[in-house]
C-alpha cells in the first residue's frame, strides 16, 4: 500500500502536474506506515509471548522428571553442570523456532501471493518474474541448510559438554594445582574454548550462506524485474502488457519486488533456529523420558498386625542390561525401628541398596514395598550435599520452619559441631558456598546429620554417616543417634565398612557383589 | 578500569578483523541504499524517456550499476558476517581460557571463596554476552554513521540542503534514541545477568542436592522456587526482547515517515523546477534504504547493560583483557636455580595453626619429619588436623612459629617447586570428570599405561577394573560418582603414588576403604612408605603399623595458656 501511494504520486506529479495534490496521498502513505510497522510489532509480540509460554512449561518440566526420575538417573544422564547449562541455554534455542520461525513460515506462504496478486494487476509478465524466481530460493536453500541440524546438535552438545568441563575443573583448582598441572588445565580450556568456537562458525557459515543464497537471488530477480520495468517504459518491448505499462505501475512493481522476497528472507533466516531448535529439542526430549527400567511404584504395606516397615523381595537391579547385576535376587524385610547394618566391601552395592530403599531407584526384577512412614526419610549421602545459603537454611531443610535457634545449635551440637568452633566465625549465619566450601568433609557430615536429628522423619538411611571421624568422636555419635532411634522409634539402616560402627548395630546383613546373607544365617 | 574500558580492552587484539567487518557492513548497507535509489531512478528516468520527455538516457550504466550494488551487497554481507563473527569467537574463546588462568592463579584463600557455579556462569554465558558490544553496537554503529554519511554527501550533492539535513536529523535522532535507550535500559541489563548466575547456583543446588531435596520433602517447594526464578528471569528476557522489538518498528515507522517527508520536499522541488524526476524518487527510495542501517540500533543499545554487567563479572576477578594467558610455571624462580636437594626436609617449629583472626587451634608444635619413618597424627575430630596438614603444605601461612622446606620457610617456594617436592591428599576425595587414566596422568602426561596400571595395583583397584570390564578409560563421572567412595579414595591414592614426591601428606588416606582392603593396601604401600618422609593425619592410628612414630593432638586451651600441647608417645 505504501509502495502503490508512492508510486502513484510520483506518477500524478511526474505526469499530471497540477491536476491533484499531492496530500491527501501522503495523508493515506502515513496511515499505511503506521499500520504496517504497528501490525508487525503486534506479530512479534505475540511471537515471543508465545516461545516465553514454551520455554517457560519446558524448563518446569526437565525440574519435575528429574525429582521423578530421582538423582541416581539423574547423574546418569549428564553432570549437574551440563543439566544447568540444558535448562538455561539449550531450551533458550527453542525459542527461535516459536517466536520467529512459525511467524515467518506462515507469513513465507501468505504474503508473497498476496503481492503476487497485486504485482498481476499491474503486469502480469513482472508478476511471473516474481512468481518463477521464488520456488528457486527454497530448493538452495534446502541444499544448504542440509546437515545442518546435525552440526547444531554437535554445537549444543559441546556447548553442555564445555559447561560441565568448566564446572568440574573450577572445583578442582586444588587437585590442579597439587599436581601441578594448572598450565595443561588452561591448555585444556582453551582447546575446548577453540573447538567450540570452529562449531559455532560451521553452524554460522551455514546459516551465512543461506541467508547470501536467498539474497542473491532476490537481488538478481528484483534487478530482472527493474531492467524488464526500465525496458518496457522505455517502449523496446511491445509484447502483453508491457505496452501499457506506465510508471505507476513500473514504480509499483519495483517497490513491491522487495517486499515479496523479504518474508522469504526472513524465512531464510529462521530456518537457522528452527535447526538449533529441533537439535535442541533432540537433545533435550531423551532426557524428559522416563527411565528405561520398569516402573513399578512401591506397593503400600498394610499397618497389620506384625507391622513391617519396608520389603524388599527377590529384588534384582542392572544399572546396565548386559552388565553383571548391582543386586542380585535379594530378600530384606525391615521392621518400625529396626537398626540395621548394611556391611560389604567397597562397590559390593551398599549404596544402591539405600538408593532402592529411598526410592530414587526401582528394581530390574522383584518388589519393594514401603509403608506410609517410609516415603518421609532422612538421607545421608556419602557425600554430604549443603545448600547455597547459610548454615542455619541447611539445618532447618528437614525441620519444622517454626524451629528455633535454640534447638538448630542443640542438634548441632548432638552431631558433634559446636556452633562456636573457628570455621564458623558467623555461627548460625556462617554462609556455606555451594560445594562446601568453607566446611571440611567431617563437618558437612555433621551438619547432615544434625539436619535428620531435626527432622521428625521415620526411616533414616545413612552412607557412612561417620566416615571422617575419629574414633572416640564416632562412639559419642552412634551413641546420640541410636538413642534418639530408641526414643522415637526411628528406624535405620547404614551402610558402613567398620566394626567399630556394625558392631553397636542390633541386626547386620552383609552384601558381596551384589548378593545379601545376614549375619547369624551362616 | 571501566567495564567500557575493559571491554575495549577485550575486543583490541582483533581490531583489523572487526574493523573490516565494519567496513563491511557499512560496504553492504550504502551497497543497499544504492540498489533502491538506483533503481527508482533509472525507473523514472526510462519512464521519462519512453514518453519521449527525456533524451539521450544511457541504459548501460545505470542498469549495471544496479547488478554490482545488487551483488557487492550479497557478497560483503556474507563477508561481513563470517569474518565479524570469526573474529568476536576467536577473542572469547581466548577470554575464556585467560578467565580460567586467572581464576587459577588467584590467592588460595580467595578463590576457595568463589561458588563454583558462579564461575561456570562467568566462563560460559558471561563470555558469551560480550559478543553483543562488537557484533549489534559498535559495529552497526560505525557502518550506520558510514552508510548515512555517504547517502548525505549525495543527497547534497543533487538536491537543495534540506534533504541532506533531513537524512543527517533522522540518523542523529535514532542515534539520540539509542544512547537514551542504553541509559534506560542498562539497570535492567545487569540485573538480568546477575539474576541469571543466581539461576544457575539455584539449579546446581537442585541438580545436585536432589537427594536430600526428595529426603526432606522439600523438592517440591525448591521446584517452584526454580520456577518461581525463571518465570521472573524470562519476564525479564521477555522485557528485553519486546523493548527491541518496538524500538526496531518505531526506527522503520520514523525512517518510513521520513521518506514520505522527503517525498513531499522532492515534489516540491521537482515542481519548482529545482531538481528533475528521477532525482526526486533517487532521493526518496534512498531515504526508505536507510531503514536496514539504523533499525536494530535503539533495541541493542538497550541491552547494553547485559555486556556491561558480564564485563564487571569477569573484571572482579581480575581476568586480564588482553594479551596472552599467564603461566603458573613458566616464571621460574632464579633462587631457586642451582643446588636443590632432591630429599628435602621438613620441619616444624614452635607452629601454631588455625585462622587469621581466630584463636588458634593447635600450638607449639615442633617435629621434623624422617624418611621411612610416617608420622601418625591423630586426635579428635575437630581439632584442626586437616589445617595442619594445609600449613605444612604451604597452602595456609602459620599463626605462629614457622614451616620450613628444605631450610626454607615452605610458603616462600614457588608453588610448582613446592608441589614437586610436597604430595598432598586432601580428606575429600578430589577427582576430574574424565577417565580413571585422565586422573592419573594429571601433571604427568608422560606416564605409561604399565605405570598407572601398576599403581592401581598397589592400591588394589586394578581387580575391580578389569572385572567391570573397564579398563584405564573408565570414565569416573563428577566427583568420582561413577566409583564407589572407597574406590575413588584409592584411585585418589593412586595418584598420590604416581606424583612421586619426596614428602607425603595424607589426610585419612584410608577413609571408605573396608579394614581387609586397607591392610592389604598397606601392606603394597611399605616400600613406597620407606624412602619417603610422610605425615600421615588419621582418627584410627591402631590400623597403621605399630613402629611408626605417633604425635597425639589435644586443643589449645586458651585458658591452660599456650604452649606445649603436644604430646609425644613412642609405641
Amino acid at each position: 500500500m505504501l509502495a502503490g501511494t508512492i508510486a502513484w504520486i510520483v506518477h500524478q506529479a511526474v505526469f499530471e502536474p497540477g491536476t491533484a495534490s499531492a496530500w491527501p496521498w501522503l495523508g493515506l502513505a502515513f496511515l499505511a506506515v503506521i499500520t504496517r510497522h504497528g501490525l508487525q510489532a503486534l506479530r512479534d509480540w505475540a511471537g515471543q509471548q508465545l516461545a516465553f509460554r514454551v520455554r517457560g512449561d519446558l524448563r518446569e518440566r526437565m525440574v519435575a522428571t528429574a525429582a521423578r526420575i530421582g538423582p541416581v538417573h539423574l547423574a546418569h544422564r549428564g553432570h549437574s553442570g551440563a543439566w544447568a547449562s540444558r535448562y538455561q541455554e539449550q531450551v533458550d534455542a527453542l525459542g527461535g523456532y516459536y517466536a520467529r520461525y512459525l511467524p515467518a513460515l506462515g507469513l513465507a506462504l501468505a504474503v508473497p501471493l498476496v503481492l503476487l496478486a497485486a504485482a498481476f494487476t499491474q503486469d502480469w509478465v513482472a508478476a511471473l518474474l516474481l512468481l518463477f524466481s521464488a520456488p528457486l530460493i527454497p530448493v538452495f536453500m534446502a541444499l544448504i541448510g542440509m546437515g545442518s541440524q546435525q552440526i547444531h546438535e554437535a554445537q549444543q552438545d559441546r556447548q553442555n559438554r564445555l559447561a560441565g568441563h568448566f564446572l568440574d575443573r573450577v572445583r578442582n583448582l586444588d587437585l590442579l594445582r597439587r599436581s601441578l598441572a594448572l598450565d595443561a588445565a588452561t591448555d585444556e580450556v582453551a582447546e575446548a574454548a577453540q573447538g567450540y568456537r570452529r562449531l559455532s562458525m560451521r553452524v554460522l557459515r551455514v546459516a551465512f550462506l543461506s541467508s547470501a543464497v536467498m539474497e542473491f537471488f532476490s537481488a538478481v530477480a528484483i534487478g530482472l524485474v527493474a531492467i524488464y520495468v526500465g525496458f518496457a517504459l522505455l517502449g523496446f518491448l511491445d509484447f502483453g502488457p508491457a505496452g501499457q505499462m506506465t510508471l505507476f505501475s513500473g514504480l509499483f512493481v519495483l517497490l513491491l519486488a522487495p517486499e515479496y522476497f523479504q518474508p522469504l528472507r526472513q524465512f531464510a533466516q529462521s530456518y537457522h533456529d528452527r535447526a538449533s531448535a529441533v537439535a535442541a529439542a533432540e537433545a533435550l526430549a531423551p532426557l524428559l523420558r522416563e527411565p528405561p527400567l520398569p516402573q513399578s511404584e512401591p506397593e503400600p504395606l498394610p499397618a497389620g498386625a506384625a507391622p513391617t516397615l519396608l520389603r524388599l523381595e527377590r529384588v534384582s537391579l542392572h544399572y546396565d542390561p548386559d552388565g553383571p547385576p548391582a543386586l542380585d535376587d535379594l530378600t530384606l524385610s525391615v521392621a518400625p525401628g529396626e537398626d540395621i547394618a548394611i556391611v560389604g566391601p567397597s562397590g559390593s552395592g551398599k549404596s544402591t541398596l539405600l538408593a532402592l530403599c529411598a526410592g530414587f531407584i526401582r528394581p530390574s526384577a522383584g518388589s519393594l514395598a514401603l509403608a506410609e512412614p517410609a516415603r518421609h526419610f532422612a538421607w545421608m549421602g556419602q557425600r554430604a550435599h549443603l545448600f547455597h545459603g547459610n548454615l542455619r537454611d541447611n539445618l532447618l531443610l528437614g525441620a519444622p520452619p517454626e524451629t528455633g535457634d535454640r534447638e538448630l545449635i542443640a542438634a548441632l551440637g548432638a552431631a558433634g559441631l559446636r556452633v562456636d568452633d573457628p570455621t564458623l566465625p558467623k555461627g548460625l549465619d556462617t554462609p556455606i558456598g555451594e560445594g562446601n566450601r568453607g566446611l571440611s568433609g567431617g563437618q558437612a557430615q555433621r551438619v547432615a546429620l544434625a539436619r535428620a536429628l531435626l527432622s521428625d522423619s521415620r526411616l533414616w538411611l545413612l552412607d557412612e554417616p561417620t566416615s571422617a571421624l575419629d574414633p572416640e568422636t564416632e562412639n559419642d555419635l552412634l551413641s546420640r543417634v541410636l538413642e534418639h532411634a530408641r526414643q522415637r522409634g526411628v528406624t535405620i539402616l547404614l551402610a558402613t565398612h567398620h566394626a567399630a560402627v556394625y558392631g553397636r548395630m542390633r541386626r547386620v546383613v552383609r552384601l558381596d557383589q551384589g548378593r545379601l546373607r545376614e549375619d547369624g544365617d551362616v | 578500569m571501566s567495564d567500557w574500558g575493559f571491554l575495549r580492552q577485550v575486543f583490541r587484539g582483533s581490531r583489523v578483523w572487526t574493523g573490516s567487518a565494519y567496513l563491511l557492513l557499512a560496504l553492504t548497507w550504502a551497497a543497499g541504499i544504492a540498489l533502491l535509489a538506483l533503481s527508482g531512478w533509472f525507473i523514472t528516468a526510462s519512464a521519462l524517456a519512453g514518453a519521449g520527455l527525456l533524451l539521450g538516457l544511457e541504459l548501460f550504466t545505470p542498469s549495471a550499476g544496479i547488478r554490482a550494488a545488487a551483488l557487492l551487497r550479497t557478497l560483503a554481507r556474507y563477508g561481513e558476517r563470517v569474518i565479524g563473527h570469526e573474529a568476536v569467537l576467536r577473542v572469547l574463546a581466548s577470554l575464556r581460557a585467560r578467565s580460567f588462568a586467572s581464576i587459577s592463579q588467584l590467592p588460595i584463600a580467595s578463590q576457595r571463596q568463589l561458588r563454583s557455579g558462579d564461575l561456570q556462569h562467568r566462563l560460559t554465558a558471561d563470555i558469551d554476552t560480550l559478543d553483543g558490544v562488537p557484533l549489534r553496537i559498535t559495529g552497526p554503529v560505525v557502518a550506520a554513521s558510514l552508510a548515512v554519511l555517504a547517502a548525505t554527501a549525495l543527497a547534497y550533492w543533487l538536491a537543495p540542503w534540506p534533504a541532506a539535513v533531513l537524512l543527517l536529523a533522522t540518523a542523529i535522532l535514532t542515534l539520540a534514541a539509542s544512547l537514551l535507550a542504553a541509559r534506560l535500559g542498562q539497570a535492567r541489563g545487569r540485573a538480568l545477568v546477575e539474576r541469571r548466575s543466581r539461576q544457575r547456583v539455584a539449579l546446581l543446588d537442585y541438580f545436585g542436592g536432589l537427594a536430600d531435596l526428595i529426603a526432606y520433602g522439600r523438592a517440591d517447594s525448591q521446584r517452584m522456587l526454580l520456577d518461581d526464578l525463571d518465570r521472573e528471569q524470562a519476564r525479564g528476557v521477555l522485557l528485553q526482547e519486546r523493548v527491541a522489538l518496538l524500538a526496531d518498528q518505531a526506527v522503520q515507522g520514523l525512517v518510513a515517515t521520513t521518506t514520505l517527508t522527503m517525498l513531499a520536499l522532492a515534489l516540491h522541488w521537482h515542481a519548482a523546477g529545482a531538481i528533475d524526476a528521477p532525482v526526486a524518487v533517487l532521493l526518496t527510495l534512498m531515504t526508505l534504504g536507510l531503514n536496514e542501517a539504523l533499525s536494530t540500533l535503539p533495541g541493542a543499545f538497550w541491552r547494553t547493560g547485559e555486556s556491561l554487567q558480564a564485563a564487571a563479572r569477569l573484571r572482579s576477578l581480575g581476568v586480564d583483557p588482553g594479551g596472552r594467558p599467564a603461566r603458573a610455571t613458566t616464571g621460574r624462580d632464579r633462587t631457586e636455580e642451582g643446588l636443590l636437594p632432591d630429599a628435602p626436609t621438613l620441619h616444624a617449629h614452635d607452629l601454631g595453626i588455625g585462622f587469621a583472626g581466630e584463636p588458634p587451634l593447635l600450638t607449639g608444635l615442633d617435629f621434623s619429619l624422617q624418611p621411612g619413618q610416617p608420622l601418625v597424627i591423630h586426635g579428635r575430630s575437630g581439632l584442626g588436623k586437616s589445617t595442619l596438614l594445609e600449613t605444612l603444605a604451604g597452602e595456609r601461612p602459620p599463626l605462629d612459629g614457622t614451616v620450613t622446606l628444605a631450610g626454607r620457610e615452605v610458603g616462600a617456594w614457588s608453588e610448582p617447586r613446592r608441589y614437586r617436592w610436597i604430595g598432598y591428599l586432601p580428606q575429600e576425595t578430589l577427582l576430574l570428570d574424565t577417565s580413571v587414566a585422565g586422573n592419573l596422568r594429571l601433571g604427568r602426561p608422560e606416564l605409561t599405561d604399565q605405570a598407572l596400571w601398576t599403581a592401581l595395583e598397589t592400591v588394589d583397584l586394578a581387580q575391580a577394573l578389569q572385572r567391570e570390564g573397564a579398563g584405564l578409560d573408565y570414565l569416573v563421572g563428577e566427583m568420582g560418582r561413577r566409583l564407589s567412595g572407597g574406590q575413588a579414595r584409592r584411585l585418589a591414592l593412586a595418584w598420590l603414588i604416581l606424583r612421586d614426591t619426596p614428602i607425603i601428606l595424607l589426610d585419612e588416606p584410608f577413609s571408605g576403604l573396608d579394614g581387609a582392603t586397607e591392610q592389604r593396601v598397606l601392606a603394597r604401600l611399605a616400600p613406597w612408605f620407606a624412602t619417603r618422609r610422610a605425615v600421615i593425619v588419621t582418627h584410627a592410628p591402631e590400623r597403621l603399623p605399630a613402629e611408626w612414630p605417633r604425635h597425639a593432638l589435644q586443643p589449645a586451651t586458651i585458658t591452660a595458656g599456650r604452649r606445649g600441647a603436644m604430646r609425644h608417645h613412642q609405641t
